[in-house]
C-alpha cells in the first residue's frame, strides 16, 4: 500500500493527482507526530523547486542518513529556509525539518504540514532522536551580512548529533523570494577537545562554533 | 525474581489484559486484582476481589493483608469512559490513596508501576508539541490533574519506601473493547473537529499498553515513560478514515457541541476537547530504550481497528448454525 511507502525522512515522487485526491478524501495518508504530511509535502516539492532556484556547493557534507542539524544564516524573510530545504533535497534527497513553525492558527498548521517544527528545545531534541535532519536558522541579520546568534533554547539539543554549517546567499539582483540562491554546506562542526554532552558549557561552545563556521562560509563566498 | 502482584483496576480492559500476561510469567507467585466490576475475560491463576475503590477502608485492609511486593496500579479511571467525571475522580483518588498507603505500610513492597497519560503535559500551547519525559507537566484538564496527582502519590511511596516507581504516560488507549470517550466520539456519524487547526494526535493499542506495563515490572522502570503508538493522525483525517463526516467547530462553540454529543451517546470530556483542538503526542524514545517497545502499533492502524469493529454482531441461532 502506498500509505506505507511514504517516508517522513525522504522525498518521494509526487503521486498522480487522481490518486492523491482519492487518498486525501479517504484519509489514507501518513502524518507524523510533529504534523508533517509527507504526501502533501511531496506534492509541493515541484512548486518550491520552480519558485526557488538554488545552486548547491558542498552537498557531500549533508548526511544521507541519520539525525543531524544543519545550521544556516538568515536574512529577514522566509526565503532562506525554503532555499535551504530545496538545497538539502537536491544534495541528499532528504526532507529538512525547519525549526520555527509559528504558533498561529492556519499558518502554524500549514507550515507543520510541510515539515516545520517548533523552536522549543524539547521538540528539536525529539526530532533528532527520531532521526530527522533538522534545519536551524540562526537569528536574523537584517542587512544579510554575517551570521546571527544561535538560538539558546535549542542549544542543549545539539551536543549529541552532527552539525553541518550552511551559508545561504541571494545571488539574484534583488535576492527576493523568487530570486536565485546559492547554498554552501561546510564540513561538520566539532569541538577540538573531548566534552560531556550534558554539560551546558559544551552546548554554549557548540553554539559559538556553529556561528563561527557559518560566518566563515559566508566570508569564504 | 519472585513476586506477589496486586493489579488494581483489574475489571477494566487493560487491567484484565495485564493480569493475563502476568499469569504467564513464572516470577508471579500470586496475582490478585481488585475493582468494582469483574474482569473482562477468564483468568486462570489470578484471583479477583470485588471492592469498590470508594470503600477505602475495605480496600486498605485487603491490600495490607495481602502485602503485595509489586503493585500494577490501573485504578485510574478516565472521565466519561465508564462513569461520570466526578465519580471517576473520586474512585481514582480513593483507589490511589488507599492502595499506595496500605502497600507502603506493609514493608514488603518492592516495586510500583502506575498508569498515567500524556494528558499530564497539557495542551502544546507552550510550543512543545512532542514532549519527552523531561517536559514540565502542566495539565489543564481534570483528567490531566488527576493523573498528575496519582503520579505524585506514587512518588511519595518511592520516597517513603526507597523503591523504584514507574509511571507509564499512555497516549489515549483506543480499541474495539476499550470504553473510551475518544473512541465513542470518533464512531459517531458526524465527528466535531477544530475549525482553526487540525493538530496531530497519537493513539496506543491496548495490547501495547499491557505489554509495556509488564515490561516495566520486569525491568523495574523508574520514573515516567511515554508509551505512544507510532505516527499520528489528525481529527479530520481520523473522521475520514472511518467514513465519518468531519464537522468544523469554531473555538467558542465547543461547550454546545459537548452537549450535542452527550445527547448522541458520546460524552465529550475536557481532555478529549483538548486533544481535538490542540493535539496530543509524545516522544516515545525512552519506551524504546528502557522497555524494548520498538514497534508499537501505528496510530492509524489503531484507528482502523476501531472502525472495523461492527456495531452489531449478529449471532446465528443454533438451528441456523447446524443448517
Amino acid at each position: 500500500m502506498t500509505l506505507d511507502v511514504l517516508d517522513a525522512d525522504r522525498i518521494a515522487r509526487p503521486e498522480t493527482p487522481w490518486s492523491a485526491l482519492r487518498r486525501r478524501v479517504s484519509g489514507r495518508y501518513p502524518i507524523d507526530p510533529f504534523g508533517l504530511d509527507p504526501q502533501l509535502a511531496d506534492l509541493c516539492v515541484p512548486l518550491f523547486r520552480a519558485a526557488v532556484r538554488v545552486r548547491v556547493a558542498g552537498g557531500e557534507h549533508v548526511p544521507s542518513t541519520g539525525a543531524a542539524v544543519i545550521v544556516s544564516n538568515r536574512g529577514f524573510g522566509i526565503a532562506e529556509p525554503a532555499a535551504l530545504g530545496v538545497a538539502v533535497q537536491r544534495a541528499s534527497g532528504r526532507r529538512l525539518r525547519v525549526v520555527g513553525a509559528p504558533d498561529l492558527p492556519f499558518l502554524g498548521t500549514a507550515t507543520r504540514r510541510l515539515g516545520a517544527i517548533s523552536s522549543s528545545g524539547p521538540d528539536v531534541a525529539s526530532a533528532l532522536r527520531a532521526g530527522h535532519l533538522v534545519g536551524i536558522p540562526l537569528a536574523p541579520t537584517w542587512l544579510r551580512t554575517g551570521a546571527g546568534d544561535a538560538p539558546v533554547a535549542v542549544a542543549r539539543a545539539l551536543t549529541l548529533t552532527p552539525i553541518v554549517p550552511a551559508a545561504v546567499r541571494a545571488v539574484g539582483r534583488l535576492g527576493s523570494i523568487v530570486g536565485a540562491w546559492e547554498v554552501t554546506f561546510g564540513p561538520m562542526v566539532t569541538l577540538p577537545d573531548p566534552y560531556d554532552p550534558n554539560d551546558p558549557l559544551a552546548a554554549a561552545r557548540f553554539t559559538e562554533a556553529m556561528r563561527r563556521a557559518v560566518g566563515a562560509l559566508l566570508d569564504g563566498g | 525474581m519472585k513476586a506477589r502482584v496486586l493489579v488494581t483496576g483489574m475489571g477494566g480492559e487493560l487491567g484484565t489484559r495485564v493480569a493475563q500476561l502476568i499469569e504467564a510469567r513464572e516470577w508471579a507467585t500470586d496475582i490478585v486484582g481488585v475493582d468494582f466490576v469483574p474482569p473482562r475475560r477468564r483468568l486462570r491463576r489470578a484471583e479477583f476481589r470485588r471492592i469498590d475503590p470508594r470503600d477505602a477502608d475495605r480496600l486498605s485492609s485487603f491490600v495490607a493483608d495481602y502485602a503485595p511486593q509489586v503493585v500494577a496500579h490501573f485504578g485510574v479511571y478516565e472521565p466519561a469512559s465508564r462513569m461520570t467525571p466526578a465519580s471517576a475522580r473520586e474512585r481514582t483518588d480513593s483507589c490511589t490513596a488507599a492502595t499506595m498507603n496500605a502497600a507502603a505500610s506493609t514493608g514488603a513492597l518492592e516495586y510500583v508501576v502506575i498508569r498515567s497519560g500524556l494528558e499530564v503535559y497539557g495542551p502544546p500551547t507552550g510550543r512543545v508539541s512532542v514532549p519527552d519525559e523531561d517536559a514540565v507537566p502542566a495539565p489543564t484538564t481534570p483528567y490531566g490533574r488527576s493523573l498528575l496527582a496519582v503520579e505524585a502519590a506514587a512518588k511519595g511511596v518511592a520516597l517513603r519506601c526507597g523503591i523504584p516507581v514507574g509511571a507509564l504516560r499512555y497516549a489515549p488507549v483506543v480499541g474495539s473493547h476499550v470504553p473510551s470517550p475518544l473512541g465513542r466520539l470518533l464512531r459517531l456519524p458526524v465527528v466535531p473537529v477544530s475549525a482553526v487547526s487540525d493538530p496531530p494526535f497519537s493513539l496506543l493499542h491496548p495490547d501495547d499498553a499491557a505489554h509495556a506495563m509488564v515490561a516495566a515490572i520486569e525491568r523495574r522502570l523508574d520514573g515516567p515513560c511515554n508509551i505512544v503508538g507510532e505516527g499520528a493522525a489528525t481529527p479530520w483525517q481520523a473522521a475520514r478514515l472511518g467514513g465519518r463526516v468531519p464537522l468544523p467547530v469554531p473555538p467558542g462553540l465547543w461547550r454546545l457541541v459537548a452537549r450535542a454529543t452527550e445527547v448522541a451517546g458520546a460524552a465529550l470530556a475536557p481532555h478529549v476537547v483538548d486533544l481535538l483542538r490542540h493535539g496530543c503526542t509524545g516522544d516515545a524514545s525512552r519506551a524504546r530504550d528502557a522497555l524494548g517497545l520498538t514497534r508499537p502499533t501505528p496510530t492509524q492502524d489503531v484507528l482502523r481497528e476501531l472502525f472495523d469493529w461492527a456495531d452489531v454482531v449478529a449471532i446465528a441461532r443454533a438451528g441456523e448454525q447446524a443448517a
